[in-house]
């Protein structure tokens, strides 16, 4: 829930379109004028059978044929504008979304599910759009219809505007209103629904393997219809109230008419001319409004929908940059000082009073069994975490007073779980370094033994890796992993666990080329065991939260 | 259209016909009530018109009939609106069940699945069958509707006033033909627009996964770009869909206005010199928004149509589940543990790389342990895909206890295999859930003893919530190791008779490796195995249990010497 002081979502989101607003608003004006036109035909149609009726004078009506025209082309080119000046807006928040994302997410997703994340990006954004086309745009042409209605119906009588111009409010603004009350109590139930049906798909597809060695097909199969379920569940809640709505929006509009008719039997002061075209600009007027009870419950939606979508684009970071950076310096020796650290308040301390120092162009290495913390240590040098106490310093600066970006601009990570992108071989090294060229990319692809193996693919750099990098092998992909580490030009390497996957022979060649490739850089080397050709200048062993300096 | 998808949508036609029955009933009295209420609104209309001729009575039963048949209307729209929800919620059930019952039983390297990403896969399963929505919910309703609507609406009219019948019938006529012409190129871009957003799922899907990878490398910025590129191709393939169908509905506009100015115009004349009677002509007139009604519906689910020719392509293309086999040699496969034998199994990914396996044997009897060892690439994981049956051999056969693998039922394979890979997968939920993922019925006693034998005991006596913990997609929340052993507890409560291992300790420390070797090792007891793995330790560990070995670059370049 938004504090009272927070902007509600719909907010925030409509604050996002303010780059398109000029588009957006030309697509509302030709939507006016487009309805402007429809009025003037029916009036004029009406017009022309009343006068030829009562006998008057029949001006030639060319106003007739211009309304007509203007109508069918304006209806088109508002609808071509408005969508189109929508669609932009649309891909403006999905962009926006990325980017709160990666904001917030430098560690990884977390307890996130990538389904529900996915969800939020293609349908919770969808849902968005409704909010101009079918709240705002059809909004404003029932605000311009109230005058005009008000004029056409006081031409003919004053009951006729007391007594159905308040039908027209009803329709227009008080039957939406109520509906999006309404619907505020479930809001973005089938958005709910569909994420968690993207999620339970999402896992059965790519947990496929272990899906079929559990036999777990069944089970898999009956949590996704039970998601799909739900989630029809609450699209027949949401197709019955709108079907509710639009036979009462149908049902007042007819009586509307109806009484536009009556009045002008029963009041003979009333102009039969003006009343014939009162009936025909009602019946205009009704269409163009007739959606708007049903956008009503529209709007809940796209309330749900945008509150899930501002929730997960502006979740905080773990660690905030701070407000006023202090300038990146150029050492890049980094130290930790009596450093404490727990994941949380009930966890216990991961270690405490920690001290470690890794001077520039220093290679070390810290030791331990799994679960010591040594990735902690990475994840604190990264600004993913935060310690609890002490201080972490790159040269003199403390990394606190550093953007996170400007300090992960030095280091270069490779970590247990550093994914391989759906892409060629090419585009998953240059993440490591955008510029690089193809001899490059081979110099590093060499430096992790893995020449021979991409020399052998038939498309060689430009093959495609699956999904997670599984058309290659576990420790080509792995080897790729290290590669694309290696070419990153940051002065400052950390490499948790390289060589885990990796054969013996293939690990040893890797550690000897390490030795040569990267003697000018700063190198955390983060390992359960030595093999003993790596050159260290010094060895850490961290166990029970306190690092001893051990030998190889 | 393939042929394929052509005849799939025959199929699906041909069931959406049989549930058009009611719908169109109800469109057929919502047109009746339709012409009957205008009649009634043109009596009164002209009652105003006409001072003179007003007669109390006729106007009450014209009014009650007006309001009765705006009920009538109201009554069966809501009633169609309904079904038609049903009939689509229907449609949606019944294929994405179509769908994942393929997926799942062809397995992942099968059909339709291999070599694509889950994100294009389960796009299929929910935007596609999301697609076929409208055509069941709507389409064909509208479409008949489309066609009787306006021939009886137009007939009503002919009858009153053959000019103005004659003006309807070619304003209506010329709008089936002038979206026929504003859709052409319509179905390749439907086909787009899903490319499009498919594309679009499978990057942003792909790339979140990966996101602490992208952002630590500094490369957010860019991928924010290809995203904006890959979302803006997803608004221009929509737009050029939706242009097809303001097209259409334009052209619906025309001819509704055309036929609107050209009644009136034709009206004016004849009412001026007294020639028409005023009731009829305003009859005519108020009939024209109707005419048209049932031509707009058919419009707006033009698309629908669209949507779901270009969805049909992948539907039509997924395999059928495979045909089950008669599940006679179950017993005597199970009997006394599992005898597995490789007879000449060759094997290519992709022939343009060459076979992968070439004419390879192997046997192991039933209770002992092949260690398989050899470089990456060699073929390790491809013994293992074949042997869970996830890809077939190009030739020869592997066998369970003399019986080929190919032969016995899906179920009665999945029982007798267990399996241990290098990656587990993880599921978000709690660590219990993802260790009972492997047996859901088992007792807290099973549990218990399958975490004591995979060494997880102390890890998750040291969380606050225990069994209960959550943890992330992807294994957030537990070190690599910690995840390889709820893969241990996994196999452990499963206890099937052969047991594959595929790297299992890639990840694990000396200490540890050693500890979860000794768990393998019990696990191992009257079972037959099959280790692959890099590690000295594993291979160590195997040779102490008197495993055989197959050395995959052995016989690689016995191979390559044979020929030479």
């Amino acid at each position: 829930m938004p504090s009272p002081g927070a902007r509600s979502p719909i907010r925030q989101i409509v604050n996002l379109w303010r780059g398109h607003s000029a588009y957006l608003a030309l697509g509302a004006l030709l939507a006016l004028a487009a309805l402007a036109a429809g009025i003037a035909l029916m009036a004029n149609a009406g017009n022309v059978v009343a006068v030829a009726v009562t006998g008057g004078v029949i001006l030639v009506p060319i106003v007739l044929q211009a309304s007509g025209a203007a109508r069918v082309l304006l209806r088109y080119v508002e609808r071509v504008i408005s969508h189109d000046a929508m669609f932009r807006a649309l891909t403006r928040i999905r962009i926006w979304f990325f980017n709160g994302l990666a904001h917030s997410a430098a560690g990884g997703l977390g307890f996130r599910k990538a389904g529900d994340v996915l969800a939020r990006l293609v349908n919770d954004v969808e849902a968005l759009d409704g909010l101009y086309l079918r709240i705002i745009v059809p909004g404003l042409c029932a605000v311009l219809l109230l005058p005009l209605l008000a004029v056409f119906l006081w031409r003919e009588s004053l009951w006729a505007v007391i007594l159905i111009l308040p039908i027209f409010c009803f329709i227009a603004f008080i039957l939406p209103l109520r509906a999006a009350r309404l619907a505020t109590g479930n809001t973005g139930q089938t958005g709910i629904a569909m994420a968690g049906l993207r999620s339970s798909a999402l896992d059965a597809l790519t947990g496929l393997r272990e899906v079929k060695i559990f036999a777990a097909e069944g089970r898999m199969l009956a949590k996704i219809q039970s998601q799909e379920a739900a989630y029809l569940a609450a699209q027949r809640d949401f197709a019955r109230e709108s079907s509710r709505l639009n036979s009462i929006s149908f049902l007042a509009a007819q009586a509307a008419t109806l009484l536009a008719i009556l009045l002008a039997l029963i009041f003979t002061g009333a102009s039969p001319l003006a009343a014939t075209i009162a009936v025909f600009v009602l019946i205009a007027a009704f269409e163009a409004t007739a959606g708007l009870p049903r956008a009503g419950i529209l709007f809940g939606q796209a309330e749900g929908a945008a509150a899930r979508v501002v929730e997960a684009a502006t979740t905080a970071p773990r660690v905030t940059d701070p407000e006023s950076p202090a300038p990146l310096p150029s050492s890049n020796a980094l130290a930790l000082e009596h450093v404490s650290f727990r994941y949380a308040e009930n966890l216990p301390y991961v270690f405490e009073n920690l001290s470690l120092q890794l001077p520039s162009n220093t290679h070390t290495a810290i030791l331990g069994p799994s679960g010591a913390g040594k990735s902690t240590i990475a994840a604190l040098l990264l600004k993913l975490a935060a310690p609890n106490s002490g201080r972490i310093r790159l040269g003199p600066t403390d990394i606190s007073a550093l953007p996170a970006e400007a300090l992960r601009s030095r280091i270069a990570y490779l970590s247990q779980s550093t994914h391989l992108f759906a892409d060629t071989i090419r585009n998953n090294l240059r993440l490591g370094d955008p510029t690089a060229d193809d001899a490059r990319l081979w110099e590093a692809l060499a430096a992790a033994q893995l020449t021979e193996a991409i020399h052998a693919l038939p498309d060689g750099l430009n093959t495609w890796l699956g999904e997670s990098g599984n058309t290659i092998s576990g420790g080509q992909a792995r080897r790729l992993a290290l590669a694309r580490t290696l070419l990153s030009p940051a002065p400052i390497l950390i490499l948790d666990e390289p060589c885990a996957g990796l054969d013996y022979a293939t690990a040893i060649e890797f550690l000897k080329t390490l030795n040569v490739a990267t003697k000018n850089r700063t190198i955390l080397l983060i390992v359960h065991r030595l093999t003993g050709v790596e050159q260290l200048d010094r060895i850490w062993r961290l166990a029970n939260g306190s690092l001893m300096a051990a030998t190889g | 259209m393939s042929a394929e998808s052509k005849a799939w949508m025959a199929a699906e036609q041909k069931r959406g016909t049989r549930a058009s029955i009611l719908p169109v009933a109800l469109g057929t009295a919502q047109i009746l009530a339709a012409i009957a209420q205008v009649f009634c609104a043109a009596q009164l209309l002209s009652a105003v018109l006409l001072p003179q001729s007003r007669q109390w009575p006729v106007i009450c039963l014209y009014t009650l009939g007006f309001i009765g048949f705006a009920l009538i209307r109201a009554a069966a729209a809501h009633r169609a609106a309904l079904a038609g929800f049903e009939r689509g919620a229907a449609a949606r059930r019944r294929l994405r069940n179509g769908v994942f019952s393929s997926l799942l039983a062809n397995g992942p390297l099968n059909g339709g699945s291999r070599g694509r990403h889950s994100a294009e896969l389960a796009s299929i399963a929910i935007d596609r069958v999301e697609a076929m929505e409208g055509f069941h919910a709507r389409w064909l309703p509208a479409t008949i509707l489309a066609i009787i609507g306006p021939i009886i609406i137009g007939l009503a009219a002919f009858w009153t006033d053959w000019h103005s019948g004659i003006i309807l019938a070619v304003a209506g006529l010329f709008v089936p033909f002038a979206m026929a012409v504003a859709g052409i190129g319509a179905g390749v871009a439907a086909k787009r627009q899903f490319v499009a957003l498919t594309r679009l799922q499978v990057r942003f899907l792909d790339r979140i996964r990966g996101i602490s990878t992208i952002i630590l490398a500094g490369r957010a910025a860019d991928e924010a770009t290809a995203l904006a590129a890959a979302a803006d191709e997803l608004r221009r393939r929509t737009m050029r869909v939706l242009r097809v169908a303001f097209l259409s509905s334009t052209a619906l506009d025309l001819a509704a206005a055309a036929a609107l100015i050209l009644i009136v115009l034709r009206f004016a004349g004849l009412l001026h010199e007294n020639l028409i009677a005023v009731p009829a002509a305003l009859f005519i007139l108020l009939l024209v928004p109707e005419f048209f009604a049932p031509l707009r519906n058919f419009a707006a689910v033009y698309q629908d149509r669209m949507a779901a020719e270009a969805a049909s392509e992948e539907f039509a293309g997924l395999p059928a589940p495979p045909a089950p086999v008669p599940a006679a040699e179950i017993r005597s496969v199970t009997a006394h543990g599992i005898t597995l034998a490789f007879e000449d199994v060759s094997f290519a990914w992709d022939a343009a790389r060459g076979n992968v396996l070439d004419n390879l044997s192997f046997r192991i009897v039933a209770g002992d342990t092949l260690l398989l060892t050899g470089a990456s690439g060699t073929g390790k994981s491809t013994i293992i895909d074949l042997i869970l049956g996830f890809i077939e051999p190009a030739a020869g056969k592997v066998t369970f206890n003399g019986a080929e693998l190919k032969s016995l039922v899906p179920a009665a394979r999945e029982k007798i295999i267990g399996w241990i890979g290098q990656k587990p997968m993880i599921f978000g939920g709690t660590i219990l859930e993802n260790i009972k993922f492997a047996k859901p019925e088992a007792s807290a006693d099973e549990v218990a003893d399958a975490i004591k034998r995979a060494r997880l005991t102390e890890v998750i006596a040291a969380l606050p919530l225990g069994l209960e913990t959550p943890i992330g997609e992807a294994g957030f929340g537990l070190s690599g190791g910690q995840a390889q052993r709820i893969a241990i507890a996994r196999a452990f409560l499963k206890d099937a008779p052969l047991l594959l291992l595929d790297e299992p300790t890639a990840h694990l420390d000396p200490a540890i490796e050693r500890d979860v070797l000794e768990s393998l090792k019990r696990l191992a007891i009257g079972r037959t195995v099959i280790l692959a793995t890099h590690s000295t330790l594993a291979q160590e560990f195997a040779r102490d249990t008197g495993a055989r070995k197959l050395d995959l670059d052995a016989v690689r370049l016995a191979k390559l010497r044979g020929v030479a």
